[in-house]
């Protein structure tokens, strides 16, 4: 299983899509917001560039992490899973080693919006906090990790592209990443707080506010990465089906 | 242990189509073996099947004593399958290194890659190779973990007539170190050359099982031609030991499983003929006409 997970990874560095849309675009769309609401102050108890730091470090971490999904639903198509089926490597170890890469993916958006915000912003945090947000936002992207293989077992690669782009501003937009819950109309609002997107970038809201996330959100969040975990392995038992 | 795949009384439908129509075989270990017959025959859902990748509507299918998942696990069974697709972003070197890590006791790397003739690919990302190449992939991709049966749908099916020779060649080398190859094929003198026992396979279900040189005798299998000199055509079908005829310009062909008869036949007869011909059948035509009584039934 670990040559698989080290064939995996090595593949992934080399993916030059993958670091334009989770890297660059977070990057490029937080330097945007950041430097236009310079004198906006506080949201959320929180300095606009650290609360936009976390939002985009969110809304690249969803990309990555779906993105893995695209993936399988490729080499689903194009007979690799099949041929790897054919090996002595166990399929539960396949989707293991896909769901792992899902969440690693979610890291870089995260440190490179982070250096970003620290370097050009002025935003500053203890060590602490900065390993907090690493982990947290890490452990906090299996949800998304989960709806993405989800996707990329059930749906033919034309598809699983499109769906899971809509999955991703859906998650973002109405999560609050684009446009902070605060200002959202009411409905939206109250919709949001159900969200998975929501309650990820609560996390890490919570870190740079120098807090402990809110029970009840991570609560929330589990009860999501339960809901996709269980999609993820129906999807995948029907994918690999002996018919 | 000395049997290596055991097929029993092996069906499969999809839906209303009866694919696999009861399938009984035995393979030995160390034998080659071809699996012979027209697109649509039932060798791929055989195929499948016997590699755990399709469960049988009815039988069983056991791999050196065990389920084939089992032997599968065990790194027993190597593969290589139609249109298989590899991951992207990888290149032929690391792709071998995975297949090589995945199994217990894998051949050297250099080895592979000199048997399956990629030596100079070795670096070459698996996106930018020719068809003839990424199904030399395969071959090396199967074959990395030295597995004890090396199980090959329709190999030479992307190759040119040279990389033909050069795939066939490294099979014959590998076999040659004793182990099971099965592979399945539509080039009847493929399986002529290179398996030690044919089985023919059409609509489902074995039709013939042997050597080659079996299977020729089985049929009888002879062509009569001559100039026919205007005799009708249906009339020369209808002739005893006849199995099909054609017309090609001014001769007839009659396809023949016993042909003895069937020229004593046209001589009292008294058909007009000239320039008769009779000639030994190839494989293909002994497939013709198994393939042809099976659909009689």
């Amino acid at each position: 299983m670990r040559a698989y997970l080290v064939f995996e990874l090595r593949r992934l560095i080399r993916e030059p899509r993958m670091a334009i849309f989770t890297v660059v675009l977070p990057v490029l769309i937080y330097t945007i917001s950041s430097g236009s609401s310079e004198e906006a102050g506080q949201v959320g108890g929180v300095d606009v560039a650290a609360y936009l730091m976390v939002s985009m470090a969110a809304y690249g971490a969803l990309v990555g992490a779906l993105s893995v999904g695209i993936a399988v639903s490729q080499e689903r198509a194009n007979g690799w899973l099949r041929q790897l089926r054919i090996t002595p490597l166990a399929p539960t170890q396949v989707v293991a080693v896909k769901a792992l890469l899902a969440s690693l993916l979610a890291i870089p958006p995260v440190v490179s919006v982070g250096l970003v915000a620290a370097f050009a912003h002025g935003v500053s945090f203890s060590a602490g906090q900065w390993v907090a947000l690493v982990l947290l936002m890490w452990l906090g992207s299996l949800p998304f990790a989960a709806f993405g293989l989800a996707l990329g077992f059930t749906l033919p690669p034309q598809l699983t592209q499109p769906v899971s782009m809509l999955g991703v501003f859906g998650l973002a937009f109405l999560g609050g990443l684009f446009v902070p819950v605060a200002v959202m109309p009411h409905v939206l609002a109250s919709i949001a707080t159900w969200l998975p997107s929501n309650r990820f970038a609560e996390l890490g809201w919570s870190v740079v506010a120098g807090q402990a996330p809110p029970v009840g959100g991570v609560a929330i969040l589990a009860a999501w990465a339960l809901i996709f975990g269980g999609l993820a392995a129906w999807a995948y038992r029907r994918s690999a089906a002996l018919r | 242990m000395t049997e290596a795949v055991r097929l029993q009384a092996v069906a499969k439908d999809y839906g209303p189509v009866r694919a696999v129509d009861g399938i009984d075989l035995s393979i030995a270990r160390g034998q080659t073996v071809a699996l012979l017959g027209p697109n649509g025959a039932g060798k791929s859902t055989t195929i499948n099947m016997l590699l755990g990748l399709l469960e049988p509507t009815a039988g069983t299918v056991r791999l050196f004593g065990g389920s084939p998942t089992e032997a599968v696990r065990a790194g027993k069974v190597g593969a290589m399958l139609q249109e298989s697709g590899f991951a992207a972003n990888a290149t032929v070197r690391e792709l071998v290194e995975l297949a090589r890590a995945l199994y217990r006791d894998p051949l050297p790397t250099a080895q592979i890659l000199a048997t399956a003739d990629l030596a100079d690919l070795a670096g070459r990302r698996l996106d930018k190779l020719s068809g003839g190449q990424t199904q030399r992939v395969r071959f090396a991709f199967a074959l990395a973990g030295n597995p004890e049966l090396l199980v090959l749908d329709e190999p030479t099916a992307a190759l040119d007539v040279e990389s033909r020779q050069a795939f066939w060649a490294a099979m014959r080398r590998y076999a040659a170190t004793g182990r099971t190859v099965l592979f399945a094929t539509h080039y009847l003198e493929e399986a002529d050359d290179f398996a030690d026992r044919v089985i023919v396979i059409a609509r489902g279900r074995v039709v013939a099982d042997g050597s080659g040189a079996d299977i020729k005798q089985l049929t009888g299998g002879r062509t009569v031609s001559f100039d026919r000199a205007g005799t009708d055509l249906d009339m020369l079908r209808r002739l005893p030991g006849v199995v099909e005829a054609e017309q090609r310009g001014e001769r007839a062909l009659l396809r023949c499983d016993d042909s003895d008869r069937t020229v004593r036949a046209l001589l009292a007869e008294g058909h007009a003929w000239r320039n008769l011909e009779i000639t030994g059948a190839g494989l293909e035509e002994a497939f013709l006409s198994l393939t042809a009584s099976a659909g009689k039934e």
